[in-house]
């Protein structure tokens, strides 16, 4: 086994690892309009852990992508709202997706 | 004393048992999904009988805790009368604000409670559970307060049939051999009118129902049906007199519990 094949086994470990600690929880998410043009969407699963560094996306009404974040460290990420008729997409990878409609931020 | 009267002392002494205080502090529903002030009403009463309720003093304190932030919401409490099955009594309403999604307990320390028949002093600091969106947020963390009990399950949606265990502390130590007095809801408080709705089950035979805490202060109930349930320690707090006579301080939590449909 060359040491290359072997880091990238080691890194396929810690990743099955981390999918399947996400598995066993729900992801949550919420955003709120604060009133100043900016929404604040936040993050989390059901048995409390942390959704630091989940990919968030804001999506336009034809599925175009406005804006791609992570998720910072509080598990948090605001953005100015967009024009028109969008969604907010909390990406948690495979089968832990959320989709916000603008409609449902209040 | 007459044969009469000693008889009536004794049936007063052996109905008093049956008769538990309870202080609510009520909203139907913990589970919150939107943001949105989450009304409140402050009950001092017999739940589970759809007994007696009394009239509440102003409360000293009301406030939540979210995150590990203590924040007073006194300001929101207004003076209603809580219409109950036997009688109109004092009570207050007060609203809860809530935005971020967690959990949000809130604790009332309400004015002690001159209890005639007694002659004792109530005062029971009271605990109940609301959680947004689902995420936890330290619903099994201690307020602080002078005694609590602490849940040991989450409190806002325990599963009817399955069980509820909380830890009793006073002054943050565990309180061994205590006992818990345990109630239910028989009829909730309607949140438009302040009246009480209809009753949903009747009285149990043999008076108060009694868990006893471990060494660890630790009490386990089995929750036999959806709805709320409270529990009370009585004269757990370190406040033993108020205003010259003897003063029970009590630690109450509410919790609810729903069918697994």
């Amino acid at each position: 086994m060359t040491l290359n094949t072997r880091i990238f086994l080691a890194g396929a470990v810690v990743a099955l690892g981390i999918a399947g600690a996400a598995m066993a929880h729900t992801p949550l998410c919420a955003c709120y309009d604060n009133g100043d043009g900016t929404i604040l969407c936040e993050g989390g699963f059901s048995d409390g852990a942390s959704a630091a560094g989940v990919r968030l996306a804001v999506i336009d009404g034809d599925g175009n992508v406005l804006v791609e974040a992570k998720m910072d460290e509080n598990s948090e990420f605001t953005f100015a709202r967009p024009a028109g008729v969008f969604s907010v997409l909390f990406d948690a990878g495979e089968g832990h997706e959320i989709t916000i409609p603008a409609d449902e931020i209040y | 004393m007459k044969p009469l009267l000693f008889s009536a002392a004794l049936a007063a002494l052996a109905a008093a048992p049956a008769c538990a205080h309870f202080q609510l502090i009520y909203n139907p529903e913990p589970n919150l999904e939107r943001p949105g002030d989450v009304p409140l009403r402050l009950i001092f009463w017999h739940p589970m009988e759809n007994g007696h309720a009394m009239d509440m003093g102003k409360p000293l304190e009301l406030f939540y805790v979210f995150k590990g932030e203590k924040i007073d919401i006194g300001e929101t409490l207004a003076p209603i009368t809580f219409t109950g099955a036997q009688n109109g009594a004092a009570a207050f309403e007060a609203a809860l604000p809530v935005k971020r999604n967690g959990d949000y307990i809130v604790g009332l320390v309400p004015a002690p409670y001159y209890e005639e028949s007694e002659d004792i002093y109530i005062q029971q600091i009271t605990k109940v559970f609301f959680n947004k969106g689902g995420i936890p947020s330290g619903w099994n963390e201690p307020l602080g307060l002078p005694t609590e009990i602490v849940p040991l399950n989450k409190p806002t949606n325990v599963i009817a049939g399955s069980t509820f265990s909380g830890r009793l502390l006073s002054q943050g130590a565990p309180v061994a051999g205590a006992e818990i007095e345990i109630e239910y809801i028989a009829a909730e408080p309607d949140m438009e009118t302040n009246a009480v709705g209809e009753a949903t089950v009747g009285p149990v035979p043999g008076g108060a129902i009694v868990a006893i805490t471990d060494e660890n202060g630790v009490f386990t109930f089995g929750i036999p049906r959806a709805g709320h349930w409270g529990f009370a320690a009585l004269g757990a707090g370190p406040a033993t007199e108020h205003e010259g006579k003897e003063l029970s301080q009590d630690a109450v939590i509410w919790i609810k519990a729903y069918d697994l449909d």
